[in-house]
């Protein structure tokens, strides 16, 4: 699971152009929207892609992704039980 | 009616030129390399820029250089924004193109189709200076100092207007930008709009 946190976190930083920032600054518990990372809705959109396109995630239920997305943990977790690739 | 030319900015493939004088040359890549070391060089905090396209860092890059030091919270109802390219987005539409080019690989990426229209770049100056009054941006087939002039001075038409951040925001591989904060005002000191004057800026 460590492995893929850290894989998780580079990757949400490369595709949300979190310039200047290193997975070590990322808390895996901490709230990716709001107060944690502050992203926003096309961030929200742009981590549903990052999920099909390098996992094979297809998410179709938006009230789903509230709780996927709640941190970088959460997401680690649903996609280790649900990964296509 | 007059209206004066408060402060300048050009941006180039390898220089960044304010108020006339030359205040930064570039020594990386060009393009979006360029674009991050004069966000660096200006010491501007804004986590936002590193997710616009190359067409909204340039124009945003240049409105900070113009609107440096500049207040208008009393004024920002009557500033309008005004730009002019013959790239519209074509650098984003491409970007954009390439993440749905194959139906193996066939991810649109939201944050890029966000940007895939010219007058975004007028949005994000807006709400960087939290400018209210009208935005507009024409997409033309080349630069023309006249035009221009036009566009910038048409703003003044409307008598509410009180000043202008206006300029040719252009971004296709190549990084072509004149951008000027302009007023209706009598000062003598300053430089007139003119389709001369713009000319001269812009070489």
């Amino acid at each position: 699971m460590e492995e893929l946190i850290l894989e998780l976190k580079k990757e949400i930083i490369e595709v949300l152009n979190l310039d200047g920032m290193t997975p070590e600054e990322i808390d895996e518990n901490a709230a990716l929207f709001g107060d944690g990372l502050g992203l926003d809705s096309i961030d929200a959109l742009e981590l549903i892609v990052l999920m099909e396109k390098n996992y094979g995630i297809k998410l179709a239920n938006a009230a789903e992704g509230r709780d996927i997305f709640r941190s970088v943990a959460t997401m680690a977790k649903y996609v280790s039980e649900h990964r296509t690739k | 009616m007059d209206v004066y030319i408060l402060s300048s900015c050009r941006i180039t493939n390898d220089r960044l030129i304010a108020d006339g004088k030359e205040v930064l040359t570039r020594n990386c890549e060009k393009g979006p390399a360029w674009l991050n070391t004069i966000y660096r060089a200006l010491g501007i905090q804004y986590p936002k820029f590193f997710k616009m396209d190359n067409l909204a860092k340039v124009g945003f890059l240049a409105a900070e250089v113009v609107m440096h030091d500049t207040e208008i919270a009393r004024d920002r109802e009557n500033y309008a924004v005004v730009c002019l390219n013959s790239a519209s987005s074509i650098d984003d539409d491409r970007a954009y193109q390439q993440t749905i080019a194959s139906k193996e690989l066939f991810f649109p990426s939201p944050a890029v189709f966000v940007y895939t229209l010219a007058n975004i770049v007028t949005g994000e100056i807006a709400i960087r200076h939290n400018i209210f009054g009208e935005s507009s941006f024409y997409v033309y087939e080349n630069f023309s100092a006249l035009r221009l002039y036009d566009s910038i001075k048409d703003v003044f038409n409307n008598p509410d207007m009180s000043a202008v951040i206006g300029g040719w925001v252009n971004y296709d591989e190549d990084c072509d930008v004149l951008m000027l904060r302009a007023c209706r005002l009598s000062d003598p000191e300053k430089m007139l709009l003119s389709e001369n004057n713009i000319n001269n800026l812009y070489k």
